[in-house]
This record gives structure tokens, C-alpha cells and sequence, in this order.
């Protein structure tokens, strides 16, 4: 088995083990359903309308700058675990890096200047 | 034969964590109590020591509420989706030498791919619960994961370039032979990058914001009950677990320490990993809860900027001794 198959096999079984976990609550725990205990908390107070409608996600703009950043660290990652190798050949991939940070950085610094994290 | 072996060594990781996670609790409230001048438990057993079996039995005879409004389907699930999230990271982290269930090439990867996937189980149970603390809740915890989620794959950058490879074996062994036997020396500027952001990624003190519970009671579990809930309480504190195991691995050297303790070849990987695990306890009973916007702020201007430093500082030291 590879490394893989065993991870599969894993969280089939711990999938398993917590699915019993809420079966066996369901059958010892009671089951009393009333109106009142099934409605939605709002603090003791009548509930004034559901949550399920329109709202403005100020961290829309967070959400893109997540994408991008996240996908350049991924980037990052193959050519920091080959950065040994390379580096005994000369400077050349650490100017590399050098530039390809420097562009992550101008990237974050414009979207600080440009308020994209702030709630506004 | 094989499969025998990987079976058991399944169960005893399952087993082990989760009594680890029941003391986890145990020892949080004995911490914090001792810290505010109070004993902590003290009724169940010799010195409350059977308080978190006895909390595990009440939480399986507790009723299972399920608010009307709720979105079914999308609010079964949602427990489900954080806690295996979180369980399945400890599938590829090595206890000690050779004891891993599964040793695979891209561990740090798969770790971070599973803690990314965590926060759709919030966000889910967030809009599913149809309530408003629990909407905000998931909204503020999903802002703030995907925020730290890149100062600490970033932080980790240091230490792939030192150790030459993601999995997690080659990073304890990289660090043996290192000159300084622990990554945590040259690499003090992403370690501290690290500490921030695995505080922020499990959603703890002083960054507990989508559980805030002077303003939004319990955040995005506000209307889960029973043994749901506990599948919420779980999954935070394996995430603890697996974060702490991370940066044992990653910057305190593994399993490897001052002296082998004989029959005991985890003796120093649960030790450091307890260490973490009281430093969680010991912020959040010294530090106040940062506001959001300041939270917000300290990820992006402070530790990204710092994280990408380390980068080209680890870098620059790499190159000249070639």
C-alpha cells in the first residue's frame, strides 16, 4: 500500500468512527421536539427575519487577494525545497526569489495603499 | 500482514489523540484555573482527573436540536466536514523515528490543503445554521483563516529551503544534521510568524473573533447541540494538536532531543508538543481579544511582509554558504 491508499483508508475509518459516535448519541440522548426549542436564538427576543438574505461581504476583495497569494505561495514552494541544489550553482536563484518576492511585495504594498483590507 | 500493521497503527493514533484531546481540555481548565488563583476541577476523581470522561459520557446522552430554519442536509454535514478535516492531517505525521501511518513526499502540502478545507465546514455551518450570530461567525472566521492561512504557508518557506523537502521525516532528519539541531535558531523570524498565525488559523485567544461571546454568543456554532457541537469542540482541539505537531516538527527538532529516553521514542515529541499546547493556555489567559480590523491589519502589513522577508533572508544566508 502507498502512502496514498493508507490516507484513504484512514479517514474512511475515522469517518466511521465518528458517524458511530453520533449514532450511538442518538440513541441515548432524548428526542423531545417542542416549536419553542426548535426555533432560532436571538437572544430570548421574537426572531425578526431569517439570516438566509442579501448582505455586503466587505471581505470580497480579501477573498481575491487570498487566491492570488495563495496560488504565488505554492509557486514559492518548489523552489524553495530545489534551493539547495540550485544555490551551489551560483546567485542566479537567489535573484530569482529575490524578484519574485519583490513582486509579491509591490503587489501587497498596492493593495494596502488601495485600502483592499480595510472594511470600508 | 501489512494491512494488519497499518490498521493498528490507525487505531492507536485514533485512540491516543483523542484521549489526548479529552486531557487537552482537562489540563486547559487546570492551566487557566491555577493562572486566575481557582483550583480548576476538582469534584470528578482525585483532583478532577476523571472530569473529562465524565464530560464525554453527559455529551452522548444530550438531545440533538435541530432549529427548523436550519438548512438539513447542509447542517449535518458541516460538523462532519471540520472534524475529519481536521483528523485526517494526522495521518502523515511522524510520532517518532518511522512511525507515521502514511510517510508521503508532500506532507506539509497535504497538511495545509486539510486546514483549508476546515474552514468550509465553518463557513457551512455558519450559513446553514440560518442564524445571525452564526452567520457572522462563519463570515469573520472564513476572512480570518484564508488571511493567516498565507502568512503561515509563507512562514513555512524558511524551512523548506533549509531542510530541501516536504516530507515531514526528511525535515526532522534535515534538522539533525543541521548545525544548530533545531530549525527554531536560524529560522526565529518565521517560528514567530508561525506562533501568530497558528493561534489565528485555530481560531484562539487573543484571535477568537468568530466566537467571540460577549457579541456573537458562540459564532458559527451558536445552534448545534449535543454530540454535534462536541464534533465542533473536537476539531479545534485536534487542529491545536496538529498545529502544535507542525511546529514541533518544523522548528524544535521532532522527536529528537538532549538525551534518548529508553521504551520511550515519543518521550520528546509529546513533551514540546505540550509544550505548545500550554502556550495556547497561557495567551489566552494573559491576552485580550484583538479588535477586527486590527486583526486584520496585523496579518496583512505585519506578517506577510515579515514572512517574505524571512524568505529572502533565509535565502541570502543559503547562497553565501552555498
Amino acid at each position: 500500500m502507498n502512502g496514498f491508499e493508507t490516507i484513504f483508508l484512514y479517514v474512511g475509518m475515522s469517518f466511521l468512527a465518528i458517524s458511530a459516535m453520533l449514532i450511538i448519541s442518538a440513541l441515548l440522548g432524548p428526542l423531545r421536539p417542542e416549536p419553542k426549542k426548535l426555533e432560532t436564538y436571538e437572544c430570548g427576543v421574537p426572531l425578526l427575519d431569517p439570516a438566509h438574505k442579501r448582505f455586503s461581504l466587505r471581505y470580497y476583495v480579501v477573498a481575491v487577494l487570498f487566491l492570488i497569494f495563495d496560488i504565488e505561495t505554492i509557486l514559492l514552494y518548489p523552489v524553495a525545497i530545489r534551493y539547495q541544489v540550485f544555490a551551489r550553482q551560483g546567485w542566479a536563484i537567489f535573484f530569482e526569489v529575490f524578484i519574485f518576492v519583490a513582486i509579491l511585495l509591490v503587489g501587497l504594498f498596492y493593495a494596502i495603499i488601495k485600502r483592499g483590507i480595510e472594511r470600508e | 500482514m501489512e494491512l494488519l500493521w497499518i490498521l493498528v497503527k490507525i487505531l492507536i493514533v485514533f485512540g491516543v489523540v483523542m484521549l489526548h484531546v479529552a486531557y487537552a481540555t482537562y489540563f486547559e481548565r487546570k492551566v487557566i484555573g491555577h493562572m486566575q488563583v481557582r483550583m480548576g476541577p476538582m469534584r470528578v476523581g482525585p483532583h478532577g482527573l476523571l472530569q473529562p470522561i465524565a464530560d464525554g459520557i453527559k455529551l452522548f446522552f444530550k438531545e440533538d436540536v435541530i432549529p427548523t430554519p436550519a438548512d438539513k442536509q447542509v447542517f449535518y454535514a458541516a460538523p462532519l466536514i471540520c472534524l475529519i478535516s481536521a483528523v485526517s492531517s494526522l495521518a502523515v505525521i511522524p510520532f517518532f523515528e518511522g512511525f507515521a501511518i502514511a510517510n508521503i513526499n508532500i506532507g506539509l502540502l497535504y497538511i495545509f490543503a486539510l486546514s483549508s478545507l476546515a474552514s468550509y465546514g465553518v463557513v457551512l455551518s455558519g450559513w446553514s445554521s440560518n442564524s445571525k450570530y452564526a452567520f457572522l461567525g462563519g463570515l469573520r472566521s472564513s476572512a480570518q483563516v484564508i488571511s493567516y492561512e498565507i502568512a503561515m504557508g509563507l512562514s513555512l518557506v524558511g524551512v523548506m529551503m533549509m531542510a530541501g523537502s516536504l516530507n515531514l521525516t526528511d525535515i526532522v532528519h534535515a534538522q539533525m544534521s543541521s548545525s544548530f539541531k533545531i530549525y527554531l535558531i536560524p529560522q526565529f523570524l518565521g517560528f514567530f510568524v508561525f506562533v501568530v498565525a497558528m493561534l489565528a488559523e485555530t481560531n484562539r485567544t487573543p484571535f477568537d473573533l468568530p466566537e467571540a461571546e460577549t457579541e456573537l454568543v458562540a459564532g458559527y456554532f451558536t445552534e448545534y447541540s449535543g454530540m454535534r457541537f462536541a464534533l465542533f469542540f473536537l476539531a479545534e482541539y485536534i487542529g491545536m494538536i496538529i498545529m502544535s505537531c507542525i511546529g514541533v516538527i518544523c522548528f524544535l527538532g521532532g522527536w529528537s532531543g538532549p538525551f534518548h529516553v529508553p521504551g520511550l521514542p515519543f518521550f520528546w515529541f509529546v513533551i514540546k508538543v505540550y509544550l505548545f499546547i500550554f502556550f495556547y493556555y497561557w495567551v489566552r489567559a494573559t491576552l485580550p481579544r484583538y479588535r477586527y480590523d486590527q486583526l486584520m491589519a496585523l496579518g496583512w502589513k505585519v506578517l506577510i511582509p515579515l514572512a517574505l522577508f524571512n524568505i529572502v533572508l533565509t535565502g541570502t544566508i543559503k547562497s553565501i554558504s552555498g
